[in-house]
């Protein structure tokens, strides 16, 4: 996409250009705002940072090669900016209340398990945070996260180890062993 | 992997599933985009925009090329009189150093006619 972009239309002006740009942000708006949300469990600080990417995409779309490229790209830079963007503000711990609710209905037979489990990611240490959130929402394995978060791969799988073993006890503690 | 393991992964890739992005997202970074576009335009307009005259940017070229050619006049002589300066100052040292050793000389005789011994000098007289 994006070398199609620079390829048809160079200058970053124009109708075809802008229109070409709002179909990337339209195809990718949804993976960003998510990480961001289960990140910050917050939906404007969520908003406000997939937008931030957004405008930063549109600065650094000559650097980039490929959809494939962009995708990557994408998640480490939002990855990146939820880490930035915590440390810079302190947000109020999140509450089983508070967690983001999905706007679709779940696909989980437990929509209590789920909030659950989106509560402890919420509140699980930034790495881990982000290594449960690009494993499970977007589907990566380990050497991707490893990649995108600038880790070693032992790290990440031993984040994912950790954390799920961690989930499964508060979760248990919490439900009770009635479907994990 | 365990049934347990393959619950919570199900669990876990339901809960954290993509949600859709806030209505009217995509428009917001673009109208974001084109704000960001022309503040940056507007702050670059007031020095920029001087050289975009053709007659301007021709003015701002020959007093640039004039300025460096009186410079390089100027500097030229500061240089020249510098030289000149050495020289002179040169010329006088010797001509100082010179009338010194004139002077060493003259005083050199007269102290070897008065040191002559007082018999020399007057058999002279009566000779």
């Amino acid at each position: 996409m994006a070398e199609r972009v620079f390829r048809d239309h160079p200058p970053h002006t124009g109708t075809r250009f802008a229109d070409a740009f709002a179909d990337l942000v339209r195809r990718h708006q949804s993976m960003v705002f998510t990480i961001a949300l289960h990140y910050l469990a917050d939906r404007p600080a969520a908003e406000e940072l997939a937008q931030d990417v957004f405008l930063q995409l549109h600065a650094n779309l000559a650097n980039l090669k490929s959809e494939e490229h962009v995708t990557f790209w994408l998640r480490k830079v939002t990855a990146h900016r939820c880490i930035d963007y915590k440390r810079r503000r302190t947000l109020p711990q999140v509450s089983l209340e508070e967690v983001a609710e999905p706007s679709e209905p779940a696909r989980s037979e437990d929509p209590f398990l789920a909030r659950k489990l989106r509560q402890v990611i919420a509140s699980l240490p930034e790495r881990p945070r982000l290594v449960m959130i690009l494993r499970y929402q977007e589907d990566m394995g380990p050497e991707e996260i490893a990649e995108a978060l600038s880790l070693p791969v032992g790290t990440v799988k031993s984040h994912l180890q950790r954390t799920l073993a961690l989930l499964r006890e508060k979760v248990s503690r919490s439900i009770g062993e009635v479907t994990i | 992997m365990t049934d347990k393991n393959m619950n919570l992964e199900d669990e876990l890739k339901s809960a954290l599933r993509r949600q859709q992005a806030p209505p009217h997202f995509t428009e917001r970074v673009l109208a974001q985009i084109a704000e960001q576009n022309s503040s940056t335009q507007a702050v670059r307009t007031p020095w920029w925009s001087i050289f975009t005259q053709p007659l301007l940017r021709w003015a701002a070229v020959t007093a640039t090329a004039a300025s460096l050619v009186i410079g390089g006049i100027h500097y030229r002589t500061v240089q020249r009189e510098r030289t000149q300066g050495e020289a002179a100052k040169q010329q006088l040292m010797l001509a100082l150093r010179i009338a010194g050793n004139k002077l060493q000389l003259a005083k050199a005789r007269v102290n070897e006619i008065n040191a002559t011994p007082s018999t020399n000098r007057s058999r002279s007289e009566e000779e």
